[in-house]
């Protein structure tokens, strides 16, 4: 594990405070009935999102994403000579994806340097993202999409592809489609879309069957998944239905990102050419 | 505003039978396809099918292309090509650094074999000139200046004082008289910008 | 990864091989490779297995230390996971070249066993909040041909029940501390049930079809591939696409059925050859790397 020697580090061992406090049990999840923030189960009933285009005058794209408490950034550089040469295909672009927590993100605090959580993460957003860039059209040169949650309160990764794939389209990358990422978060017979971070943790502390979430990238101009990464236990029928749920939760955002994009272009200005 | 059709990419625009893509799509199972976001725009050109494209304000197409003409800032010189950065593509700045090369054999179109790279550009001149390839894996974008229309356009002299050109060989500079040579360009019009 | 170049017509001809149920090899689409698999391979480990389907070979090693628990879970050991890409499979895994790649494997892993049930983690706790065992599970690759999930998975599951943990008591001590003491006998350990240690299974897309343990020519024919984590009940521990290609939804929801279906029907003929080999006890003859 490479340490930062140019910052000045606390104590090799801290706590933090939340590991003190007695833990009513709320880490368990109400096994029905309304969620916390009034939502309802087994329902696709997503967070109501605000998005925003273009707010990094520095980049070529970016995007800003909150759902709930969930908030994250994203922008996009590139088209741009590629650094690595050794292993390149002349005939095709090169994306590359990063995707960071800022270490006040999560309840406990992170470290700087990026861990492996994190470089997974990073290998799904470029995955997902990978199939719906028409990488063709931009030969020798390369793309970097870097994403930061400021806040995370739960479906980070889902965020962040949609968060990423706004940023390109906002960059003015060429696509085959619109990528939105959508997850669930199963707990027994019942699902939860798009949880916050109390219900994505909760399923660890439970031992009942089929707990697990799931997230999915989506592209619903061409009906075709891009993305897909589950975790911990479900039966095969029940992760059908959870990624059916996802897809309609990714039906439901479109109109969002839509506006956000309708925005974005009408706010820069008028065209260039006389119509 | 004109309420011209807004879409987004991966949005069906028409079939191939209608429409001849032009930028911002690309085609499957010849249908034309957005790729896209911004403002359908169909162009009549004449008697073929008109062109759909998808635009925004923003110019999208930004990378060096076969057969472009694009304009390049002299960063070395060595007795056997010329390194460039590749700045504008067409009449469009480019935000990011592209690095490209001059041949010698690709100087002037005549006499290729008596060319000497440092009777030709100088460092800091801005040259015009052609892609002819993407380069491999090496090297980068090899360039052209082998038409009467390509050669450095802007020079200056060891005084500092900016050049005018003389012949196609010479330029000269205003405050010392003194000449040097270049392989200059015949400017045209079409390719000037500010 | 390790690939191989194919020109448009091999592609092609795989393709059609792959559409009629009819494989390069042979095999029809649910089809894997002849599997051998050696356990106590290795004598310093706690448990070990060398696996190879096809070409691909892993070597599993799992040993066992003792640790504080973590304290998110004081009642439970752990387990860490590592996959090692050696430039002994391709030279492209030299140096620092097959570190994204093991990432990505270990990555998996630890999803994999994410959950309750895969391996029951209670066992290994020693004294709560004090000590427990850490069980590192190596893996290495020795050659690359295609599958390597399902590979490293099938020798996890291996060398998880080959694994034998050493018995420890717990006493107080006499100035009040705890006193910590191992068995004398070295017969004297504690075995792991790994009835629950899911198998993976992937899943690799080409042409309309799906295809399981794919080669690495079926893979170069494939632009997205689906990697499933089955218990022997049948419940999926981890999913996850692989690869830069997309897939419709049908397809998604055929593959995971077939992938429950290959990966449940993986673990019977699995468990009975390992109780198998063990029951033949020292008579066992030893193969190892010769094999």
């Amino acid at each position: 594990m490479p340490t930062d020697t140019k910052r000045i580090r606390g104590p090799e061992v801290s706590h933090s405070l939340s590991r003190f406090v007695c833990k009513p049990d709320t880490t368990s999840l109400p096994s029905d009935g309304a969620r916390a923030d009034g939502r309802s189960r087994d329902q696709v009933d997503v967070r109501p999102m605000f998005v925003r285009c273009g707010l990094v005058s520095q980049a070529k794209g970016s995007a800003y994403i909150e759902a709930g408490d969930t908030k994250l950034i994203c922008c996009v550089y590139g088209p741009k000579e590629t650094e690595r040469k050794d292993e390149t295909d002349m005939k095709c672009g090169r994306l590359f994806a990063d995707m960071r927590f800022a270490p006040f993100a999560c309840p406990e605090r992170g470290p700087w340097i990026q861990g492996s959580q994190e470089k997974d993460l990073s290998l799904m957003v470029l995955e997902s993202l990978q199939s719906a860039v028409c990488l063709h059209k931009y030969p020798r040169s390369q793309i970097d999409v870097n994403v930061m949650v400021l806040e995370n309160s739960g479906s980070a990764l889902a965020h962040a592809i949609t968060c990423a794939s706004l940023a390109l389209a906002d960059a003015g990358i060429e696509m085959y489609g619109l990528v939105l990422g959508c997850s669930i978060r199963q707990d027994g017979d019942s699902y939860l879309i798009d949880p916050t971070f109390l219900e994505e943790c909760g399923g660890c502390q439970s031992s009942g069957e089929n707990q697990g979430s799931l997230t999915v990238s989506f592209l619903p101009n061409l009906n075709q998944i891009s993305g897909l990464q589950s975790d911990g236990e479900m039966a095969e029928g029940t992760l059908a239905a959870g990624v059916r749920a996802c897809i309609e939760g990714c039906y439901k955002l479109y109109p969002v990102i839509q506006q956000a994009l309708i925005k974005a272009v009408r706010g820069a200005g008028p065209l260039p050419i006389e119509s | 505003m004109s309420p011209m059709k807004m879409c987004f990419p991966g949005d069906k625009l028409c079939s191939i039978d209608d429409c001849k893509p032009g930028t911002g799509v690309h085609m499957r199972h010849s249908v034309i396809y957005s790729s896209l976001v911004g403002y359908v725009l169909k162009k009549n050109e004449g008697e073929e099918l008109p062109v759909i494209s998808v635009v925004r304000e923003t110019e999208a197409k930004l990378l060096p292309d076969v057969g472009a003409i694009v304009t390049c800032k002299v960063t070395s010189i060595n007795p056997r090509f010329a390194k460039v950065h590749i700045l504008y593509v067409g009449s469009t700045p480019l935000k990011d650094r592209f690095r490209g090369t001059i041949r010698k054999e690709d100087v002037r179109a005549t006499e290729k074999d008596k060319v000497e790279t440092f009777k030709s550009f100088r460092p800091g001149d801005i040259v015009l000139a052609k892609v002819i390839s993407l380069g491999d894996v090496q090297s980068n974008y090899l360039l052209t200046t082998a038409e009467n229309e390509l050669g450095v356009v802007v020079a200056h002299s060891e005084a500092g004082g900016q050049m005018v050109p003389i012949s196609w060989s010479e330029m000269q500079c205003p405050h010392t008289h003194a000449k040097e040579l270049r392989k200059v360009a015949r400017v045209q019009p079409e390719y000037l910008h500010a | 990864m390790a690939t191989v170049q194919l020109s448009e017509a091999e592609k092609v001809y795989v393709l059609h091989g792959i559409r009629d149920d009819l494989r390069v090899d042979g095999r029809s689409c649910e089809d894997y490779r002849h599997v051998e698999i050696e356990t106590d391979v290795v004598s310093n480990t706690d448990g070990s297995a060398k696996v190879t389907l096809g070409h691909t070979a892993v070597l599993v090693g799992v040993k066992a230390e003792m640790a504080k628990p973590r304290p998110a879970a004081p009642e439970e050991g752990y387990l860490e996971f590592f996959v090692d890409c050696s430039a002994n499979a391709t030279p492209k895994f030299e140096g620092r070249g097959g570190e994204e790649l093991g990432m990505e494997l270990t990555n998996t892993l630890y999803r994999v066993f994410n959950n309750k049930h895969s391996v029951d983690l209670g066992s290994l706790c020693i004294s709560p909040g004090e000590h427990c065992w850490l069980l590192y599970v190596d893996v290495l690759l020795l050659q690359c041909d295609g599958n390597l999930y399902d590979a490293i998975s099938i020798g996890i599951k291996a060398a998880l029940f080959n694994t034998r943990i050493p018995k420890v008591l717990i006493s107080e001590g006499e100035e009040g501390g705890t006193e910590i003491e191992l068995s004398d006998d070295p017969y004297d350990c504690v075995r792991l049930a790994v009835d629950n240690v899911p198998c993976m299974v992937t899943l690799c897309k080409v042409g309309p079809r799906y295809v399981v343990d794919a080669t690495l020519q079926e893979k170069a024919c494939s632009v997205a591939s689906l990697i499933m984590a089955v218990t022997p009940a049948g419940t999926c521990t981890c999913m996850r696409k692989v690869g830069g290609g997309s897939l419709d939804p049908e397809s998604v929801f055929e593959m995971t059925e077939a992938g429950k279906r290959v990966g449940k029907s993986l673990h019977g003929p699995l468990v009975a050859l390992l109780s198998q080999e063990e029951s033949l006890g020292k008579k066992r003859q030893k193969v190892g790397f010769l094999g």
